[in-house]
């Protein structure tokens, strides 16, 4: 009787202290499309990535895919004037942002989906009231109005942005954090609207840069 | 002696029950997000039929305004301003009915920062629901403030 209680209390507390974790083992899944390809008689896989693109900082610097060579970023699609879900995602990019400023290899990328509205100038302004002094880590960029729905399709980062008369200040556009690692393919999403999202995508941005440990280089 | 054996039998069988819903209940406060409640000191200062305007206008106020001004009420940097401690909705809760209704446009200054972006109008709103939002906000986070009548939001709602 005594040993079985005792067994019981000990199984009930291995379950309640994996309760609070999710699945932490294994890498995170790579996201898309794939593609085959016959090698030299061997299957190759090739995966979704994200193309090349060229956008304008708040500094005024242009940024490319070149980057972020080297770093693993998150990805995401707001507006200033957006009424409705952006506020909430911007709060949760500050988490993010905050955990992982430090971080070399790490960087955030913010594309404005009304570039007609918010220019250089005003992403400034707008990343400066968010409490973001410089380009250094949060990139919020700007540029030609098709190129950046295109990078947001299923050309790249696989997520709905346009514009919408009907919608809420004129444009739909996913809540989603886009997780992008060096070989700039997706290896998660996640809803920016909702704190246990993003507390997942935190605890998986070390276990993507755990990946690039002991590679070399 | 019977009796004492058969409840030292029952103790033992409720024990690990006991053990199990300890834990259970250990976990459930470890995994939760420890939010402190907004609205502490409320039940006491309002009476019934304002708590029930209140608990309406939490849920406006979840429905129109915590994208923006946040569910705890602070804001967002110095892009939204805060409606927790704010001295432009405290020191005057019926202007806000007008902010509320008809948007607000142009930069206003709370607790001594300018804010400059704007607010979208709902004009769906009634009087009642805005009544509502008003005593949520203006009470809710530690705020304390004489609860606004509906006399006094539509005659602000009135002005020109």
């Amino acid at each position: 009787m005594k040993v079985l209680r005792t067994f019981v209390v000990l199984m009930i507390g291995l379950i309640g202290l994996t309760a609070c974790q999710k699945e932490n083992q294994g890498k995170l899944p790579i996201l898309g499309r794939q593609e085959y390809k016959e090698v030299n008689g061997k299957l190759d896989t090739i995966y979704h990535t994200v193309p090349s693109f060229e956008f304008v900082d708040q500094d005024s610097m242009v940024v490319t895919e070149a980057t972020f060579e080297g770093k693993v970023y998150v990805a995401d699609f707001f507006f200033g004037t957006c009424p409705t879900i952006c506020p909430v995602m911007k709060q949760q990019m500050l988490r993010v942002y905050e955990r992982f400023r430090e971080n070399p290899e790490f960087a955030i990328l913010s594309h404005t989906i009304d570039p007609d509205h918010d220019t250089v100038a005003y992403l400034k302004d707008y990343s400066m009231r968010l409490g973001v002094e410089d380009n250094t880590v949060w990139h919020f960029v700007t540029g030609d109005k098709d190129a950046i729905y295109e990078i947001g399709s299923a050309k790249g980062y696989l997520v709905p942005v346009g514009e919408d008369e009907d919608a809420p200040g004129g444009f739909i556009h996913s809540g989603a954090f886009i997780l992008v690692d060096k070989e700039r393919r997706i290896r998660g999403f996640y809803d920016g609207t909702k704190a246990m999202e993003v507390d997942a995508l935190m605890n998986d941005i070390p276990k993507l840069l755990a990946e690039y440990e002991g590679a070399g280089s | 002696m019977r009796e004492l054996e058969a409840r030292r039998q029952k103790t033992e069988v409720n024990s690990p029950v006991m053990l199990l819903l300890i834990l259970l209940s250990g976990f459930l406060i470890s995994c939760g997000s420890g939010k402190s409640s907004d609205n502490e000191n409320v039940q006491s200062r309002l009476d019934n039929k304002e708590l029930k305007y209140f608990s309406n206008g939490k849920r406006l106020f979840t429905q129109y305004c915590s994208n923006c001004h946040m569910e705890n009420g602070e804001g967002l940097g110095q892009l939204i301003p805060p409606l927790k401690n704010s001295d432009y909705l405290l020191d005057d809760v019926a202007r806000s009915a007008r902010t509320i209704k008809y948007g607000l446009k142009g930069p206003i200054q709370v607790n001594g920062i300018e804010y400059n972006q704007p607010m979208p109008a709902h004009p769906e709103l009634t009087s009642l629901e805005i009544m509502e939002l008003l005593i949520y906000i203006s009470n809710a986070w530690g705020n304390e403030s004489e609860v606004v009548s509906l006399r006094e939001v539509e005659s602000a709602l009135e002005e020109q």
